[in-house]
């Protein structure tokens, strides 16, 4: 039943550390820029300074290790997926042989290779997690509200997808409680969740999801009534109580992540 | 009471939510308490005190963190097997149950437990009718509408009905009157008392409101940021009114009126539990010492 409650991924840590307090907007540029790194890393040792890099990062953010790593467990099969395709696949078909199965054979380069991916794949989940534990939900929002704002001249529509990012976000703690909620009701009346073929098991989720859906709209029809009540009617003209200003310790985030970026991304022999 | 025959047992009960991250939250910490067969108790406590995660335990929708707790003599250890027979015989009427209701039908609503049991569709309907009449609802009239046409005092007692098809010998109700008017909330604590007799049921009612516990329950336990801070006779529990005070609790208005009384100088008793009660006791008073007090008034 905690099994909804412990998806981590995505989830806002509150903690008052300086990589918390930074902007938004620095934050989101911040983390695309180190997705991009993570692709463009050519070697191990670059992706080693990356997760050296990412480790101080969450250790500034007081964000404990071992949480990092329970968000990586919704992905574990697809990263032992990955890992198995590239350790018999990955490599060429004249690498070293290290292991057969059947017709397949795995390789030294496949392994390398298959380890490599394996590892990109890990610091990009825990690079976009970083974002999303340190920035809260409204933060978040309005950063990129604010980021796409210069798009709105070609009919980005930023305020409304900000504010439908707000919403869909502030919802997700509230559905997940109401379906563990609903399971629980529906388990207490003999519902029987995990056990059965297939079909039975799609079956056993429509006591869950008929209930789920009602609230939602019902949630949706309370919402809306309750922001026309207090006079919303879009982004025009909209001001804000919470200003997004650059500070100092931005400017200096941004130098830090530039600098982070360079260092993993210069070849091997430039680097030491 | 029936100490010597309990049915739910709790032994150092503790619950910790996601353990070992940064959200982790002692819901519970090392509870006993004892339910006899046959007794209604009523679990009261201020928001967040762990009543709800207390009674989720009685039919195994939550393990134990740590301690252990026991029905009718088995262990709850979480295993396939028992969860189910205990579910079977504890019944759970969750906060807003109306909000559980998928089926096109009411009928087809409170027939989803007894199917889950497994019977054969004769006994399921005579479960299913028997139950709507039990919450007051006619099978024949209430039985082919849409649950979501209903009113929401219907849907709730549709949802009971739910559970009550299921026949459990023990019901935990949770909050079941939140958000009804005074006659849903009188009308729904009649039909528990009525069911309590008829059929024998032991029954715990998790609430907030002290004046519901009066009307209903023997005894009251308090819990207090997860601990169990008062366990008692309904009498005695409202007797302590400061206490109770003292971690945001309200007494029954009953016993509000006999205490500012009292306060005022007038020798009532102060633990009556039911309006008619203190209106005997108040007569009684201002007949024996009332002389005196109406000239203290003047």
């Amino acid at each position: 039943m905690e099994l909804l409650r412990s998806l981590t991924i995505g989830q806002y840590v509150p903690r008052a550390s300086p990589v918390h307090r930074l902007d938004p907007r620095t934050k989101v540029l911040a983390t695309t820029a180190l997705l991009v790194v993570v692709f463009l890393a050519r070697d191990f040792a670059g992706l080693g300074l990356f997760a050296l890099f990412l480790g101080a990062c969450l250790l500034l953010a007081q964000i404990p290790l071992g949480f990092v790593l329970r968000g990586l467990r919704p992905i574990w099969f697809l990263l032992v997926l990955t890992l198995l395709l590239q350790v018999f696949f990955g490599g060429t078909s004249e690498g070293t042989v290290l292991w057969r199965l059947g017709p397949f054979a795995a390789t030294r380069e496949g392994l390398v290779q298959g380890l490599f991916v394996t590892a990109r794949l890990v610091l990009l989940v825990v690079a976009t997690s970083l974002l999303t534990f340190t920035t809260s939900p409204v933060e978040l929002a309005d950063g990129m509200e604010r980021l796409l704002a210069p798009f709105r001249r070609v009919g980005v529509p930023a305020h409304e997808l900000a504010m439908m990012m707000t919403i869909a976000l502030r919802f997700i703690p509230t559905l997940v409680e109401e379906t563990e909620k609903i399971m629980k009701a529906q388990m207490a009346r003999g519902a029987d969740l995990d056990t059965g073929g297939l079909v039975r098991r799609a079956r056993a989720l429509v006591p869950i999801l008929v209930p789920l859906f009602v609230s939602a709209f019902r949630r949706a029809d309370e919402l809306a009534l309750a922001m026309e009540a207090r006079c919303y009617r879009g982004g025009e003209g909209r001001t804000r109580m919470k200003q997004l200003r650059y500070r100092r310790s931005d400017a200096l985030a941004a130098a830090v992540v530039l600098a982070a970026s360079f260092a993993v991304l210069l070849p091997g022999r430039f680097r030491w | 009471m029936s100490a010597t025959d309990p049915v739910v047992v709790c032994q150092g009960l503790t619950h910790v939510y996601l353990r070992g991250t940064p959200f982790e939250a002692v819901a519970l910490r090392g509870v006993d308490l004892v339910v006899g067969r046959g007794e209604c108790v009523g679990v009261a406590g201020p928001t967040g005190s762990g009543k709800s995660t207390l009674v989720q335990h009685f039919n195994g929708l939550l393990r134990p963190t740590e301690g252990s707790v026991w029905v009718d003599g088995v262990r709850l250890d979480g295993r396939g097997e028992t969860v189910r027979e205990i579910r079977r015989r504890v019944g759970m009427v969750f906060q807003y149950p109306e909000h559980q209701l998928f089926e096109e039908t009411v009928f087809e609503d409170v027939a989803f437990g007894p199917r889950n049991l497994g019977l054969d569709p004769e006994e399921v309907g005579e479960r299913v009718r028997e139950s709507l009449r039990w919450v007051g609802l006619d099978p024949d009239r209430f039985g082919p509408r849409s649950p979501f046409s209903l009113s929401g005092g219907e849907m709730r007692r549709v949802a009971i009905a739910g559970v009550l098809a299921m026949r459990p010998r023990v019901l935990v109700l949770d909050e079941p009157t939140a958000g009804l008017d005074p006659r849903g909330r009188q009308e729904i604590l009649e039909h528990v008392r009525q069911w309590r007799r008829q059929q024998g049921l032991t029954v715990v009612l998790v609430s907030h409101s002290m004046d519901d516990v009066a009307r209903l329950c023997d005894r009251v336990v308090v819990l207090h940021r997860g601990q169990v801070f008062l366990d008692a006779p309904t009498r005695e529990a409202f007797a302590q009114a400061d206490r109770l005070r003292s971690v945001g609790l309200d007494v029954p208005r009953v016993t509000d009126v006999l205490l500012r009384l009292r306060a005022g100088g007038l020798p009532v008793r102060t633990d009556c539990l039911t309006v008619e009660e203190a209106c005997e006791e108040i007569v009684r008073a201002l007949r024996a010492g009332g002389s005196a007090w109406s000239s203290s008034e003047a």
